[in-house]
């Protein structure tokens, strides 16, 4: 017997029917082909499957597809809809903040999530609460820097800047 | 034809990734986002023992489980020679092909199915019943068989034991490392499908050309019938350089199934199927002069190395010809243990044996009473010891000086213990470092079409490193083209082929091939372009044409000339393309050692020893690589490097459990890598000149990262606490 969820993924209606034990992470990647989200450990230690679920950053791999039933996913690739690029993504470009590129869509929705936290308030602050998605390219002081820069932005710009 | 001038904008300076979009987009393609059409999920079995036999393998329940398609043992397994030796040494042995087991982790069976869930789930339901060996772990055991020098790579000159016995300072101790793991984030994978009798690869790899040799060897096939994609890669730090037995799996699934398969490793496979940095033992003896000079240096390693596999590792060559010495004695030993096979990662070899040799450097230089980078200053080779011949290139002395003075090293005060903030001690320590050059045969080809851009490629790979943008770079500066009228394209096995992006070579070997390339391809432009009826530029001899902003023109007259496109549309032609061969310079010819790039490390470590804190505060590496085509990336390789040696100072062991030889700790849970939180401030400058040896002047980035950041780590805690750490990697318990 098939579960069926309804839920919003990027801000468009989606279904999904499960045989129970799929995670989130498997579904947006086989079901849904948003293969933006990337699998690293499967096992909820290396940030590459990071989304947000209503707004907040979580584990894609540790959250099962049938939890999310109504509620509200976004992925790299709903960031920036219609071919735009959002902010945090414009400034890993321009501060190099990738090599390989596998943890970065995970690292950008971390960033995504960790400014709207308010965690980005010093050098420190991102470091700390950036520790959860891992670089094995090591583009660490880029990564803060190209977060220091939107949250600079954001201070400068005020809420409305778009991040 | 003159040369064009570079527009400064295009080199050195740091232009963004050329692929950065796809990248933060999360649409770049890597091998695990690869699907089909009916693609079926393969899921591998591995022995939970380290050593015996399989006595018995039962599949039934597995292949009675939902949507199973094939199960695969040794006992259905295609029988299969070993693959070719590469030009980094031997394949790895073809996996199923017996009921003989060498280490934990083994593939033992694979399970192909629908999906993965249903292949995973199969997968358990394999019973393996095994006779169980004595298995030999441990580099100390005499059990293992050691195996003495056995790449010839020993190196003797003069007489060691004569000069430490008359030297007038001597010093000597041993050193080791753990076993370190790639752990690259991207799970590697293989997507095989075969159409008949060909057989299309998307595969983890930094070789697109080597897989294509490879797996069409083992299966028999003319190389044309194996395509092989690798456009990206989630990292693979050496890892990527191998075709590993999955890859070999995959093709043999998707053989037997007739269907295309995916094989993705898990994260506990990526510890046991990829290869991983070896455990070493090292010594180093070394005799001086009260002056500092070096009079004798000793460096031998024994190094792990798995029971049927072979895997180069060459820790004592960066001993030959670091310092001016006239004896020296290196050699690599290796003991066969059962692991499963080690391969390339960061650096191989000079990983470790920078460790051991840079740490006793330092040693000897308090047992004078030297500055160490003073007694490095005083062993500066002059020649190549290994050819005899004067360096092509060589800014080791600008690396120290440009370091010590942006570090602070006059800050530092010579006396052990001495300098202090609050609780923290203070240490600074130095490393050294000489790689080893490496360039080889590779091609690439350009096109220029009437639309007036370029397309040029290679079968190389980009494995974040930047190739495509540096080679886009060049290209575009070559071909005097904006870098968005260039596209640079790679990782396909038929495109030219094209060497490994590893050791420090690609950018080297493909750099000369891309401007062959493009070099005879302006050549052919401006043949056509002083031809026939119409030419601006009839009359014109090479000298008087240069190419700038897409067009041809005089150079003394920037307004009389053609565009490509012009020049194409007036012959009646759609494009024009030109093959590039790149080939390492000739010494004998040159009359000049082929210079391998330089480094400096400095470290600045604190120390709370009442809370149990180490601190590397600042690190700083100075790097001689020729020219640098693109700062911005050359700098993040560098950092990234230095990252990855504060991970095998203070965090990384692959730790093998002595009654079983199971990796303990075969996760990121338990395997610890630098978390942005571990990164202090990590600064990188550039010294030195192009290189004269080659058309590019490059002499390669990416290994000058890593090795000596242990060194410099290790030897700043001594100077900040007393304490000579002699094993990594340093745990803070050995501080106390
Ligand atoms: S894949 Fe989810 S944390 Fe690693
Ligand atoms: S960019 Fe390669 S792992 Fe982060």
């Amino acid at each position: 017997m098939k579960i069926v969820v309804a839920l919003r993924v990027n801000e468009a209606a989606a279904r999904l029917s499960l045989d129970g034990p799929e995670t989130l992470l498997d579904a947006l990647r086989d079901q849904m082909g948003l293969e933006g989200t990337k699998k690293g450990c499967d096992q909820g230690a290396c940030g590459a499957c990071t989304v947000l679920l209503d707004g907040k950053r979580v584990l894609s791999c540790l959250t099962l597809a049938a939890q999310c039933d109504g509620h509200e996913v976004t992925t790299v690739e709903g960031l920036a809809p219609d071919g735009g690029v959002h902010p945090v993504q414009a400034a890993f470009i321009r501060h190099d903040a990738f090599q390989c590129g596998y943890c970065t869509p995970g690292q950008i929705m971390s960033a995504v999530a960790l400014l709207d936290e308010g965690r980005a308030g010093s050098d420190e602050e991102i470091r700390e609460f950036m520790s959860g998605n891992l670089c094995r390219c090591a583009a660490y002081p880029n990564i803060v820097a190209a977060i220091r820069d939107v949250a600079g932005e954001v201070a400068s710009h005020g809420a409305d800047s778009g991040v | 034809m003159t040369e064009t001038k570079p527009a400064p904008t295009l080199l050195g300076a740091g232009v963004d990734r050329v692929d950065g979009l796809s990248k933060v987009r999360g649409e770049a393609p890597f091998p695990s986002d690869v699907t089909y059409p009916r693609l079926a999920h393969a899921a591998l079995v591995r022995s939970t023992i380290a050593a015996g036999r399989i006595s018995r393998i039962t599949t039934r329940a597995a292949e009675e489980a939902p949507g199973v398609l094939a199960v695969i043992t040794h006992q259905n397994m295609p029988r299969l020679e070993r693959g070719p030796a590469t030009l980094i040494g031997p394949s790895p042995v073809s996996p199923l092909q017996d009921d003989q087991v060498f280490h934990h982790g083994q593939y033992v069976a694979v399970v192909v199915a629908e999906s993965l869930q249903q292949a995973s789930a199969a997968a358990e339901l394999v019973d393996v019943e095994y006779e169980v060996a004595a298995g030999v772990f441990d580099l100390d055991d005499p059990r293992g068989e050691l195996r003495v020098d056995p790449w010839g790579s020993g190196a003797r000159r003069g007489d060691v034991e004569g000069a430490l016995a008359s030297a007038e300072v001597t010093f000597e101790a041993s050193y080791s490392t753990a076993a370190n793991t790639n752990n690259p984030i991207g799970l590697f994978t293989t997507v095989a499908a075969w159409e008949g009798d060909t057989l299309t690869l998307h595969d983890s790899t930094q070789w697109t050309a080597n897989v294509r040799t490879t797996i069409a060897a083992l299966f028999g096939l003319p190389e044309e019938s194996v395509r092989v994609h690798a456009p990206f890669l989630g990292g693979g730090f050496g890892a990527g350089l191998r075709v590993w037995p999955h890859a070999v799996i995959a093709a043999v699934a998707a053989q037997v199934t007739g269907r295309p398969v995916k094989l993705e490793l898990t994260r506990p496979q990526m510890f046991t199927g990829i290869g991983y940095r070896p455990a070493t033992e090292q010594t180093v003896r070394l005799g001086a002069l009260r002056t500092g000079q070096l009079v004798a240096l000793q460096h031998h390693a024994t190094i792990a190395i798995g029971i049927v596999d072979e895997n180069p590792e060459p820790v004592t060559l960066i001993s030959q010809s670091a310092y001016a010495c006239p004896n020296v004695d290196v050699r690599d030993d290796e003991r066969r243990l059962n692991i499963p096979p080690p391969g390339p990662l960061r650096a191989p070899g000079a990983a470790q044996g920078t460790f051991a040799l840079e740490s006793a450097l330092d040693e000897l230089s308090y047992k004078l009473g030297m500055d160490p980078l003073e007694l490095r200053l005083r062993n500066y080779a002059e020649v190549d010891a290994h050819s005899g011949l004067p360096w092509s290139s060589n800014a080791l002395r600008d690396c120290y000086a440009v370091g010590a003075e942006r570090f602070g090293w006059a800050q530092r005060n010579p006396e052990v213990g001495s300098m202090r903030e609050d609780s923290w001690q203070i240490g600074y320590g130095v490393a050294s470092l000489s790689y080893h050059w490496w360039q080889v045969r590779c091609e690439a080809r350009a096109t220029i079409g009437r639309d007036g851009t370029a397309f040029v490629r290679s079968a190389a790979n980009d494995i974040g490193t930047g190739t495509r943008t540096v080679m886009t770079q060049l290209s575009a500066e070559l071909l005097g083209l904006g870098l968005s009228d260039v596209r640079f394209d790679l990782g396909d096995s038929t495109m030219p082929w094209s060497p490994a992006a590893g050791g420090s070579g690609l950018t080297t070997s493909l750099g000369v091939a891309v401007d062959d390339a493009c070099r005879s391809l302006r050549g052919k432009f401006l043949e056509l372009a002083v031809q026939g009826p119409g030419s601006p530029l009839a009359g014109c001899s090479s000298d008087d044409v240069v190419v700038s902003g897409g067009r041809l023109h005089r150079k003394d007259d920037p307004g009389v000339g053609e565009s490509y496109a012009e020049v194409l549309a007036r012959h009646g032609l759609d494009e024009l393309s030109a093959d590039g061969l790149g080939a390492p310079p000739d010494p004998a010819q040159t009359g000049l050692a082929l210079s391998p790039p330089f480094a400096a490390k400095f470290a600045e470590v604190r120390i709370d020893a009442d809370l149990g804190i180490l601190r590397v505060a600042r690190l700083l590496t100075v790097v001689d690589a020729g020219r640098i085509l693109n700062e911005k990336l050359a700098r993040s390789q560098i950092v990234g490097g230095t990252i990855g040696g504060i991970g095998q100072a203070l965090f990384e062991e692959t730790s093998f459990d002595p009654g079983t030889g199971r990796i303990a700790n075969a996760t990121f849970g338990d395997y610890l890598i630098p978390v942005s939180a571990d990164v202090g401030d990590v600064d990188v400058a550039f010294v030195g000149q192009p290189d004269p040896l080659t058309p590019v002047g490059t002499k390669g980035v990416g290994e000058l990262g890593l090795p000596g950041t242990a060194a410099a780590i290790a030897n700043a805690v001594y100077h900040a606490t007393g304490r000579r750490l002699r094993s990594l990697p340093i745990a803070i318990e050995q501080l106390y």
